[in-house]
C-alpha cells in the first residue's frame, strides 16, 4: 500500500472543485487599495464571481465588466475597455491602480488589452487625467489554461512585476500569503510581530472582515498600497507561503532584485508553523521568541487532548487549492489520521514534482491516492460505487452535498466557504489555526457520533 | 421627461434617461427610463449574461436532466449553488452540473472530439440520467463548434438518450435576458412536439416561467390540482424534460414571468393556437384574480373561488398581522426583471408597505412600464442599475428595507439597510397565500430585527440605555399600534412550518369527473 499519484482518468469534469482563471485574478485585485479590476468579457464572468466571493467572505467590492456584447466578440472589444476605464476613472476619483484582466472570450478574439494599455497611457490618462497618477496592467488570464489557482499566481506576479521598483532597502520582509483567509493574515501578522518583523503582505485582506458602523459610512477593500508593491522591491527577504498562488512572485523578485526567497512550505498545523518560524529566523537573525514556545504549547496542548483518543486512523478525504489540500493533509498525519484522498482540481503538471508531494509518496504507508485534474465525481464515485469509507472530508462549500448525502462528517476548509458561519475570521495558518482545525475536526467528528449514535456515550467523560 | 440624474453619473450624460422620479399627475407618457440597452462599460453594473439567462435561470431548474456547458470550467462552476431551485427528485439538477472543461488545446484545435466523450462519460456516470441538455459558452462560440451535431451523433448511436442544445454564449446581447430569450425559441424548435403527452383531465395547461424557488411551483400545482386542472408540464421548475417535449398539447399557457418566458408562449400561441393568460402568483388579490382567470377559461370557477375562500380565511388574519405593523415602511424594490411589477403593487396595497424605488437589471422597457405604473408618487425607476447610483439612491431615500441580490445586499447591511433575497428569498416560498404571509414575515423580521437598532447606536457620543438587557421585535413594531391591533383576537403571527413545500409532495387531490367520453380518451 503506498501514495500514488494519477490524473483523473475522464475528460470531462462533473462538479468542478475549481472555477477558471480570471476569478483568482479578480480576488488578488480586490486585495489592493485603490484598485478596481475590469474584466475584460462577458458580464457573467464577475457578476457571478463577485457573487461566490460576497458569499464567502459576506462582504462587497467592487469589479468592474468590458461587458462584451456581440459586437465586441464580432469586431473585437478593446474599445470597450477604453471605454470601461474612462468610466471607472470619471467616477472613482480615489482609484489608481486597474489590472484588465482577461477571460476566455477575450483571449480567443485576440484582442491587444497590452496595446490598450499603451494607448490609453498615451491618449486618455495624459490628456483627460493628467492631474492623478493611475497604473493600468494587462493580466491575461484565458480560462482555458490553468485554474483559479493560477490564475490568483499570474495576477500576484503581474501586480509585483508592475510595480516592484528599486530602491533604498526597507529592511522588511515580504510576505506572500496566497489565497487566505482575513484571518489568516491576522494569524500571520500576529506571528510576525512576537518575531518583531516588518513586513509586507500580499495582500492585506484581514480588513476584510469589516464592520457596520453607526453611521453605515464601513466599506470593504484590501488594504495592500501601490508603495506597498514598489517597495516589494527593497526587502531583505521573501517568503512566499505557497507555492502555487504567490510561488511566481516570489520568483520573479528573487531573478530581477536577488532577494533572498523562501517558497513554502504552507504553515499549516505545527510543523510547518515551525518551520515558518524558523525561515522568518533565518532570513532575519530574528530569534523565536518565548511568547510562540508558549503559544505553540496551547497548541500542542489542544492537539494532545484529541489525537490519539478521537483522531487517530481516521480516514480522510480533502479537496480544494493545492497548497491548502497539501497542508491539511501533512497537519492530518501529524495527528495521526489517515488522508486517504486528496483532489486537486487542475491540470498542473509540476504537482507530481512537488517535494511534499514526493514525500507523501515516500513514506506513506497506506492507500493514499492524489488525483491531479480532478472535480468531485472523482470523490463520489469513490464513495457510491468503489467502496471508499471515510471518517471526514475537508474541503470547500461546493463539495457540501457530498457529505450531506452520504452522511459523512465535514469541516469547511478553503474557498468557497459560504454554507458555514463566518468561516473567513478563522485562521488555518499558524499555531493558531492548528488549534481551530483539530477542534473543528474534533467536534465534527463528535456530533457526528451523536447524530448517528456510534459511541455517543464515549464523551461523557472525556 | 422627469429623469433622475444622479451625481455620481454626471460623467455618463446617457446613464440620464436611464432613470426617473415618477413626478405628479405623470404616467407612462412622461416618465418611462430607457431599458435594455448596451451595458455601458465600467459602470459596474449588476448585469449578467446571455449564457447564465439561458443555462442558469431557465435550463438548470429542469430535474431530471445532465446539464452540461461546454467551455472551461469557470462558466459551470459560477453558476452552480447560486440558486434555489429545488424539486421533488431530490434537487439532482442542484446537486450536479457537467462542464466539458475545454483546454488550449482544444481552443486551438477544435472541442467536437472532447464534446462528444463527455456526453458518453457523463450518461455513463449517471445511468438512470437519459436526457441532458448542453449550453454553448463564448469560448466554444467563438471558436465555432457544430455542438448539435455532436449532439445528434450520440443521439444517432444512443437511441435512448434525448439531447437538447442551447447556443447562448455569455456575450449575446446585453443581459441574461439575451439568453431568455434564446433558450424558448430553441427549446420550442427542437423539442415541443416530439413527445405526446398523456392527458388525464379535461383542463389542460402548460405553467410557463415559473422556476420552483424554494418550491413556489409546488405550491402553485397545489391549487391547479385542486381544480382538477392538469399541469403538463413546468416551464421549467421542478418540471421534468420529457413533460416540456408535450408542451404543444395544453389547451392554456398559463404564464409567470413574462419577462423570461413570455417568448416561448407567444410562438406557442402562434404555432399551435395555444393561447396565453398571464398570471401572478404573487399577493392574495393578484393570486385569487390569477386562479379566477383559469377557472374561468375552462368554466370551473367555482373550483377557484373555493381555493381562495379557504386559503383567505386561513391566512389573511396573519397577512394582515404584518400590514398593521409594516405601514408606510419604505421599500426598495430592485430585483432582476418581473418582480418589479410582480410585487410593487401587491406589497403596497396587502402589506401596507410603501415602494420609494424599483429597479430592473436585465428587464426591458416592458417591465419598467408595468412596474412604475404600480408605483406611487416620487418613485425613483432606474434601468440597469450600478453600485454608485444604487448608495446614492439609499442615500437619499432612506429605505427601510430592500429587496434585492444578496451582493449588493452585502452593500446595503453596510449603509445599514436590512435587506431580503429578491431572487432566491430569505425563507420562503412567497408564491401563493401562506407564501405572501412568509414574505411579509421575512419583511417584518428584518425591518424590526433589534440588531439594526443596535447598529445605529455611537457608543462613543450616543445616550446608552444602561438598563435594557433586550428588545424584542414586538416591543419595536408595537410602539405606535392601538391597543385594539395589538390585541386583536383575529389578527395572529405566522403559524405555518419552517418548510411549508415537503409535505405538498404527499399529498393526494379529488378526482374530478371528466365530460366526456370523447374527451377521456383523448
Amino acid at each position: 500500500m503506498t501514495c500514488d499519484v494519477k490524473v483523473k482518468d475522464r475528460v470531462g469534469t462533473i462538479n468542478p472543485i475549481f472555477t477558471c482563471q480570471p476569478a483568482g485574478a479578480q480576488f488578488a485585485s480586490i486585495g489592493i487599495k485603490d484598485c478596481i479590476g475590469i474584466v475584460h468579457g462577458g458580464q457573467g464572468c464577475v457578476m457571478f464571481v463577485r457573487l461566490l466571493i460576497s458569499q464567502h467572505l459576506k462582504e462587497s467590492f467592487e469589479i468592474a465588466s468590458s461587458s462584451v456584447h456581440e459586437d465586441g466578440a464580432v469586431f473585437g472589444a478593446c474599445g470597450r475597455v477604453e471605454e470601461g476605464i474612462d468610466v471607472l476613472l470619471a467616477r472613482y476619483p480615489n482609484i489608481r491602480v486597474i489590472p484588465i484582466i482577461t477571460t476566455c472570450s477575450t483571449e480567443v478574439i485576440g484582442d491587444d488589452v497590452d496595446g490598450v494599455v499603451t494607448k490609453l497611457e498615451e491618449g486618455l490618462l495624459k490628456e483627460k487625467y493628467a492631474d492623478r497618477d493611475i497604473q493600468l496592467l494587462a493580466i491575461h488570464t484565458p480560462s482555458f489554461v490553468g485554474s483559479m489557482v493560477t490564475g490568483y499566481d499570474v495576477a500576484v506576479r503581474d501586480f509585483v512585476k508592475k510595480f516592484a521598483k528599486k530602491g533604498e532597502p526597507n529592511d522588511k520582509i515580504n510576505l506572500i500569503t496566497g489565497w487566505v483567509n482575513p484571518g489568516d493574515v491576522k494569524e500571520l501578522k500576529h506571528l510576525l510581530a512576537e518575531m518583531d518583523i516588518d513586513a509586507t503582505v500580499l495582500f492585506e485582506i484581514e480588513s476584510f472582515d469589516s464592520p457596520m458602523m453607526p453611521d453605515g459610512s464601513a466599506v470593504s477593500h484590501g488594504n495592500t498600497t501601490i508603495e506597498d508593491l514598489a517597495d516589494t522591491a527593497n526587502a531583505k527577504a521573501t517568503i512566499a507561503l505557497n507555492r502555487y498562488e504567490g510561488g511566481k512572485a516570489a520568483q520573479y523578485l528573487e531573478k530581477t532584485f536577488d532577494i533572498p526567497t523562501i517558497i513554502g512550505p504552507t504553515p499549516i498545523g505545527i510543523r510547518n508553523t515551525d518551520s515558518f518560524l524558523h525561515n522568518l529566523k533565518a532570513l532575519t537573525g530574528k530569534p523565536i521568541p518565548p511568547s510562540l514556545v508558549r503559544e505553540r504549547g496551547v497548541a500542542l496542548d489542544a492537539l494532545t487532548d484529541l489525537t490519539h483518543m478521537f483522531l487517530a486512523d481516521k480516514k480522510v478525504a480533502i479537496y480544494g487549492n493545492p497548497d491548502l489540500v497539501i497542508g491539511l493533509a501533512e497537519f492530518c498525519l501529524d495527528l495521526e489520521m489517515k488522508p486517504v484522498l486528496l483532489l486537486l482540481g487542475d491540470d498542473n503538471a509540476s504537482y507530481v514534482d512537488d517535494p511534499r508531494i514526493k514525500a507523501l509518496r515516500d513514506n506513506v504507508d497506506y492507500g493514499m491516492e492524489i488525483i491531479t485534474n480532478a472535480d468531485f465525481w472523482d470523490l463520489e464515485n469513490r464513495i457510491k460505487n468503489e467502496g471508499l469509507k471515510l471518517d471526514l472530508i475537508l474541503g470547500h462549500s461546493k463539495g457540501r452535498f457530498i457529505s450531506i448525502d452520504y452522511d459523512i462528517p465535514m469541516v469547511r476548509v478553503g474557498f468557497p466557504t459560504y454554507d458555514r458561519a463566518g468561516l473567513y475570521r478563522h485562521p488555518v495558518v499558524g499555531y493558531g489555526g492548528a488549534i481551530w482545525l483539530v477542534e473543528q475536526m474534533a467536534n465534527a467528528l463528535f456530533t457526528d457520533m451523536e447524530h448517528k449514535k456510534n459511541k455517543e456515550w464515549l464523551l461523557n467523560v472525556w | 421627461m422627469p429623469y433622475h440624474e444622479f451625481e455620481c453619473s454626471k460623467v455618463i450624460p446617457e446613464r440620464k434617461q436611464h432613470a426617473v422620479i415618477k413626478g405628479a399627475g405623470e404616467d407612462l407618457t412622461s416618465c418611462l427610463p430607457k431599458g435594455y440597452l448596451n451595458t455601458i462599460p465600467g459602470t459596474i453594473s449588476e448585469r449578467g449574461c446571455a449564457y447564465c439567462g439561458a443555462k442558469h435561470v431557465i435550463g438548470t431548474p429542469m430535474k431530471d436532466v445532465i446539464h452540461i456547458s461546454h467551455g472551461p470550467v469557470g462558466c459551470t462552476y459560477d453558476t452552480w449553488q447560486t440558486k434555489r431551485y429545488i424539486s421533488d427528485n431530490n434537487n439532482f439538477q442542484l446537486k450536479y452540473t457537467f462542464a466539458t472543461d475545454v483546454k488550449e488545446k482544444h481552443i486551438v484545435f477544435g472541442a467536437e472530439k472532447v464534446l462528444k466523450q463527455n456526453i458518453i462519460e457523463a450518461f455513463k456516470a449517471f445511468p438512470e440520467i437519459k436526457r441532458m441538455t448542453i449550453y454553448q459558452t463564448c469560448a466554444t462560440a467563438l471558436i465555432g463548434d457544430d455542438i448539435e451535431a455532436v449532439a445528434q451523433e450520440v443521439m444517432d448511436e444512443m437511441p435512448e438518450v434525448d439531447i437538447f442544445v442551447c447556443n447562448s454564449p455569455g456575450f449575446a446581447g446585453p443581459s441574461q435576458s439575451g439568453g431568455h430569450h434564446k433558450i424558448n425559441i430553441a427549446w420550442l424548435n427542437q423539442k415541443v412536439g416530439t413527445l405526446e403527452p398523456k392527458i388525464t383531465s379535461d383542463y389542460v395547461i402548460n405553467y410557463v416561467g415559473e422556476y420552483n424557488i424554494q418550491g413556489d411551483q409546488e405550491v402553485m400545482l397545489d391549487y391547479f390540482h385542486r381544480m382538477g386542472i392538469q399541469v403538463l408540464s413546468t416551464f421549467t421548475g421542478n418540471s421534468s424534460y420529457d413533460d416540456l417535449r408535450g408542451m404543444h398539447r395544453a389547451h392554456l399557457n398559463v404564464l409567470e414571468c413574462a419577462r423570461s418566458a413570455e417568448y416561448i408562449c407567444d410562438e406557442l400561441r402562434a404555432r399551435y393556437g395555444i393561447p396565453r393568460l398571464d398570471i401572478d402568483g404573487f399577493g392574495f388579490e393578484a393570486l385569487g384574480n390569477s386562479l379566477k382567470k383559469v377557472g374561468l377559461f375552462f368554466g370551473i370557477e367555482d373550483r377557484a373561488q373555493a381555493i381562495i375562500d379557504e386559503e383567505t380565511a386561513k391566512w389573511k388574519p396573519q397577512l394582515d398581522w404584518y400590514k398593521e405593523r409594516l405601514r408606510d415602511k419604505k421599500v426598495c424594490l430592485w430585483p432582476g426583471g418581473s418582480k418589479l411589477w410582480h410585487w410593487a403593487h401587491a406589497i403596497q396595497a396587502e402589506m401596507g408597505v410603501k415602494v420609494v424605488s424599483v429597479y430592473t437589471k436585465f428587464g426591458h422597457q416592458g417591465d419598467m412600464e408595468k412596474g412604475i405604473s404600480r408605483c406611487g408618487e416620487g418613485a425613483l425607476a432606474i434601468d440597469d442599475p450600478n453600485e454608485l447610483e444604487n448608495q446614492e439612491a439609499m442615500r437619499m431615500l432612506k429605505p427601510d428595507v430592500i429587496f434585492t441580490g444578496k451582493r449588493p445586499g452585502e452593500v446595503a447591511k453596510k449603509m445599514r439597510v436590512p435587506y431580503l433575497n429578491a431572487h432566491a428569498y430569505h425563507n420562503g416560498p412567497y408564491k401563493g397565500f401562506e407564501g405572501w404571509v412568509r414574505f411579509a414575515r421575512d419583511i417584518y423580521n428584518a425591518i424590526y430585527s433589534p440588531i439594526y437598532q443596535l447598529s445605529g447606536l455611537d457608543i462613543s457620543k450616543d445616550e446608552i440605555a444602561a438598563d435594557k438587557g433586550f428588545v424584542t421585535r414586538r416591543m419595536l413594531s408595537d410602539a405606535g399600534l392601538s391597543d385594539e391591533i395589538k390585541s386583536s383576537p383575529i389578527l395572529t403571527e405566522y403559524t405555518g412550518k419552517y418548510d411549508s413545500v415537503t409535505d405538498l409532495r404527499a399529498k393526494t387531490y379529488p378526482e374530478f369527473e371528466r365530460k366526456t367520453a370523447a374527451s377521456a380518451a383523448e
